[in-house]
């Protein structure tokens, strides 16, 4: 008798595993373990060390970077780690680190963070590009200040963020636009910005006694425009991070600025219109389909629930239009291009809590898991649904 | 009066009430987890004991009655076990309406309790909390409760 035909082998699947960050006694943060997709997102009360994380995995991956851009500020720690923590993450934060108990390991690999800062010199040229959620103060007077300009008790993400913008437009002339332009950013997000941001105004270079500022003119008209000082929050909070686009899509049809691996987006909410989110959660998916791992830190519901429907969306096969219907977007063929990439990237969501100090894996989005934290959405959906309750509890017993 | 003694006064459900979770069929009872069994009063199949009476109605499931410690009276868990997509939500609601509406005539006795009016998912769950349709929902007095509906001893 011939012996059973062996059972059919699926084929093998190599899987990247993700990159890694986990974090031991640092600050707030007791322990915390976060796997990162091509889009991740934080979650968590204010002060839970969201985006002492993120600066942090900023200092590890650009050390030498970091180093060299104190140096050409003419920053001098004097070889004191603890003076290199107050300026890199600000004032009074020397504390963060504890020497013995704080530990970090990334991809696997054990940091000492103390002797790269104090050792490591290489020409790695910088791999990420922070957004900082303290953006508005990088335009306080209309302009970006350079990084020397800022007292060097400020952040460094917030004192880089600014130099790069400034030199980024530094050649702009006067009377030049920054926005709406050609080749910057596609079509369709041109026409949804004019229409949920900036309706009916242009942004533009202006000058006011010789010193050049960016104002918001209305379309069509050649003089005048409104100062940074009389722009709606959202304009104020939107325009930096409009910039921030600018640099990380650059016109020169290079899908990536060159060696920028990693994004980091805090809090892209402030100050917006819900339907402005959707626009700038689009541009956010463009940056993965670009190939950037892209970080965000938000307090929004509705980032999640974008989240959501990206993975249900995934999960079941769902086409492209789909993913474009969440967003009210138009079903173009670049946008179907950019949804369809987007469905094939991967996504994380962490909480970070603050009161046990610690980060957990939500990334089901579960509304209905046992643990609080992934059901309740690191408590951004936990109001709606205590609404929801209290609201159908009443109206259950109502008289009849 | 007990749940079971409205339950044995209403119309069509004379002879419905079951001791603990007994009227519920062996598939649902695991998705219903009383913290403390031995404070269920007794559960009814209104579906089952309405089929005859209102053949073609969107009858609501079951009945279960639970003796909170912080409430003098039994507790009414009106349960519907269905499918939770928001395909499925349109159907619960009406149910949902059904449910009311019965409660306001042949089943007033039953109205009379406290009551908690529930959607458990007899599946995997696929609508997310915040969509406006779960506000209708509790708009009508009724909630999602997932895959299962815990009931703990204080409300």
């Amino acid at each position: 008798m011939k012996p059973p035909p062996p059972p059919p082998t699926r084929p093998r699947i190599r899987r990247v595993p993700l990159p890694r960050l986990e974090v031991e006694n640092f600050g707030p943060i007791k322990r915390a373990d976060v796997a990162f997709g091509d889009i991740t997102v934080f979650v968590g009360p204010q002060a839970a060390g969201k985006s002492l994380f993120l600066q942090l995995l900023k200092l590890i991956v650009d050390v030498s970077h970091v180093k060299r851009e104190f140096k050409r500020a003419g920053v001098d720690w004097q070889g004191k780690f603890d003076s290199f923590m107050d300026v890199y993450f600000g004032e009074g934060m020397r504390s963060l680190w504890s020497e013995r108990r704080t530990k970090v390991r990334f991809e696997g690999t054990e940091i000492d963070l103390p002797k790269q800062v104090d050792t490591k010199t290489s020409t790695k040229p910088e791999s990420m590009f922070f957004i900082p959620a303290q953006r508005v103060l990088a335009f306080r007077d209309g302009w970006p200040q350079a990084f020397t300009y800022y007292d060097p008790g400020v952040p460094f993400s917030l004192r880089e963020f600014s130099e790069e913008l400034r030199l980024m437009i530094s050649d702009l002339g006067t009377a030049e636009t920054l926005f709406p332009v050609p080749r910057r950013l596609k079509d369709e997000f041109r026409e949804l910005l004019q229409k949920h941001i900036f309706p009916g105004f242009n942004l533009k270079v202006d000058a006011q006694r010789a010193q050049k500022r960016l104002v918001l003119s209305s379309s069509g008209k050649e003089n005048g425009g409104l100062p940074f000082v009389v722009w709606s929050a959202g304009q104020r909070e939107f325009v930096p991070l409009l910039l921030g686009l600018y640099w990380l899509m650059t016109p020169s049809g290079a899908s990536r600025r060159k060696g920028i691996q990693w994004v980091v987006i805090e809090e892209l909410e402030m100050g917006l219109h819900p339907r402005a989110i959707a626009v700038v959660m689009l541009m956010i998916f463009e940056l993965a389909a670009r190939g950037y791992k892209v970080c965000i830190s938000t307090h929004s519901p509705q980032v999640l629930d974008a989240m959501w429907a990206l993975k249900h969306l995934k999960a079941n096969h769902a086409p492209p239009e789909a993913l474009l219907s969440v967003f009210d977007a138009p079903k173009t063929a670049p946008m179907m291009k950019l949804a369809a990439d987007v469905l094939k990237k991967s996504q994380r969501v962490h909480y970070f809590d603050r009161d046990k100090g610690v980060s957990r894996d939500i990334s089901g989005l579960d509304p209905w898991a046992e643990e609080e934290g992934e059901s309740g959405w690191g408590g951004l959906s936990e109001f709606s649904a205590r609404a929801n309750d209290a609201v159908a509890h009443a109206v259950a017993n109502a008289k009849l | 009066m007990t749940f079971k003694a409205a339950v044995e006064k209403t119309p069509n459900l004379e002879s419905a009430w079951r001791a603990g979770l007994q009227a519920l069929r062996a598939e649902d009872k695991p998705h219903i987890e009383p913290q403390d069994p031995r404070k269920l009063k007794g559960s009814v199949d209104v579906d089952a004991a309405l089929l005859r009476a209102e053949p073609n109605a969107n009858r609501w499931d079951f009945g279960i009655a639970y003796q909170h410690t912080n409430r003098d009276a039994e507790t009414i868990y009106w349960v519907e076990l269905h499918t939770a997509s928001d395909s499925q939500i349109s159907v619960v609601i009406r149910k949902a309406q059904w449910l009311l509406n019965w409660l306001r005539n042949d089943g007033r006795l039953l109205a009379a309790f406290e009551r908690d009016i529930v959607w458990v998912s007899s599946g995997a769950t696929t609508f997310t909390p915040s969509a406006t349709k779960l506000k209708q929902m509790s708009q009508l007095g009724m909630r999602h409760s997932g895959t299962i509906l815990r009931i703990r001893n204080s409300r």
